[in-house]
């Protein structure tokens, strides 16, 4: 016997991400991140749970106010947004490409070295 | 999430302390909870679908029904987002007079979501007399609006009904009686040894996962986030001197305890603003016009955000509203809930936070 709340979520968690404010979140976030709107729908169905598809657009709100001042590599690449606000990859992945991106910046110019930190990241959020 | 432990614990859809469906999904090993997830969608209403296409007027009434508990802040919110795309003023009395029904809904709903989190630690005896007092603060919703629940109080321009004297000696009477039993429960509430167990250190959230979750309302000023209550910044509050109140424990007695204070300071409001209340006419008119515009007021539960786009009729051409307990659900489900050292403590937790899952699936 299969119980009503035993189904399948992938609907009930499309039609939040589909709404008003949170298509418009989704769509700021993908672009942010260089990856098209579906595939991130898809991401995010997969990780999250429904209060957290339903707080999307407040974290994306409070992450822009609040995440990652001060330092620019971080800042360019979302370290805190896209771990403690909108929590796409885990903390370790993230100081990883951090880390990389950071020595990059010395060996070539800031905008190819943060694309290439940003290219690791979108492999990262699809794996 | 992916399934990492071998027992996990359903709580809901249907559970004796919640108050609405839902569905809590805990993985255990042994009492300690490790982490915790959230399952909607047992009673969506779909309202903001209706509320497409229709006159102001029609969706008035639906505003004020996407939650039983604090309808009046939704009537309020709705209309006052209205009034910023028309640009119609208020008149002094009918400002005022909408803050003493406002205030009286937060009381309303403060003494439910304490009366809820009481019968869920098994404290019974309190839970009854909260309800109980409860009464009287409808009582007086009714006698000015004409309705406990459903107000519909708030029009474009002002309110619909005028305070009468004999209402106002009645409803100062009767706040004194809901003042002087309010502060023998607080009494009980601060100084029950078992209420302590179960309340102080239990379901501690940060500052910090405060902000990050965007927690609002006592759920968030119970964690120290200063400057989160929105009536700050509202005018007629301003006029009346509001300040925040802010505790910095975060735990489930932080929460209910914000709660009771809260309370005390409408009682306050609601005297000042019928002591002070300014003479004049209770609507001023004006007509709904076409626009777009994002507003946000301070529900009994936190922020409260309607986005609405208009045309030239006042028609509501598209609406999204975003509601208090969406926040607070997900932070109690991600951060006061995680690593909980008992099982027993998850429901006393998610009802401290006040979810609302009708505020929540819209």
């Amino acid at each position: 016997m299969k119980f009503l709340y035993e189904k399948d979520l992938r609907q009930m968690k499309y039609n939040i991400l589909t709404s008003t404010k949170h298509d418009e979140t989704v769509r700021a976030i993908a672009e942010r991140l260089g990856m098209s709107d579906a595939k991130l729908r898809m991401v995010l169905i997969r990780r999250f749970d429904m209060s957290l598809l339903e707080n999307l657009e407040s974290r994306w709100q409070m992450g822009q106010r609040h995440a990652d001042d001060g330092d620019p590599v971080a800042e360019e690449l979302g370290y805190e947004l896209f771990t403690r606000f909108i929590p796409l990859m885990d903390t370790e992945t993230m100081q990883t490409i951090y880390g990389d991106t950071t020595a990059m910046t010395r060996e070539m110019p800031f905008e190819e070295a943060i694309a290439k930190g940003k290219e690791r990241i979108r492999e990262a959020i699809r794996s | 999430m992916k399934k990492t432990v071998d027992v996990s614990i359903p709580l809901g859809p249907m559970h004796p302390c919640w108050k609405e469906p839902v569905r809590l999904k805990c993985e255990t090993a042994g009492e300690r909870v490790l982490r915790a997830e959230v399952e909607l969608g047992y009673m969506k209403k779909g309202i903001e679908r209706i509320m497409q296409g229709r006159p102001w007027q029609e969706v008035m009434f639906l505003a004020e029904r996407v939650c039983g508990i604090c309808s009046v802040i939704h009537n309020m919110v709705f209309i006052e987002t209205m009034e910023k795309i028309s640009d119609i003023e208020v008149p002094p009395r009918a400002a005022y007079l909408r803050v003493v029904v406002n205030e009286l809904d937060r009381i309303a709903s403060h003494i439910l979501a304490n009366f809820s989190y009481c019968y869920t630690i098994e404290h019974e005896t309190l839970a009854m007399y909260l309800l109980n007092t409860r009464e009287t603060v409808l009582d007086n919703l009714e006698r000015i609006t004409g309705s406990r629940i459903n107000t519909a109080y708030m029009i474009p321009g002002g309110v619909r009904f005028d305070l009468q004297p004999g209402d106002a000696a009645a409803l100062l009477a009767d706040l004194a009686k809901v003042e002087e039993e309010m502060k023998r429960y607080v009494r009980i509430f601060e100084t029950g040894p078992l209420i302590a167990l179960r309340s102080k250190g239990i379901g501690y959230m940060s500052r910090e996962d405060a902000i990050r979750a965007y927690t609002v309302g006592p759920t968030a000023r119970a964690s120290g986030v200063e400057d989160s209550d929105l009536r700050l910044r509202h005018p007629t509050y301003r006029e009346l001197g509001f300040t925040q109140i802010t505790r910095t424990e975060g735990d489930n007695f932080a929460r209910i305890m914000v709660r009771f204070q809260e309370v005390f300071q409408s009682i306050d409001l609601i005297r000042k603003c019928v002591d002070t209340l300014p003479e004049g006419p209770i609507r001023g008119g004006g007509l709904c016009k076409a626009g777009e515009a994002s507003y946000s007021g301070e529900a009994p539960r936190g922020e409260l955000t309607y986005t609405i786009r208009t045309d030239e009729y006042g028609r509501v051409l598209d609406i999204a509203i975003r509601t208090p307990s969406i926040m607070n659900i997900e932070a109690c489900a991600h951060f006061m809930v995680e690593d909980a050292t008992s099982i027993a403590d998850v429901t006393s937790t998610f009802i401290s936070s006040d979810p609302c899952i009708a505020c929540n699936e819209r």
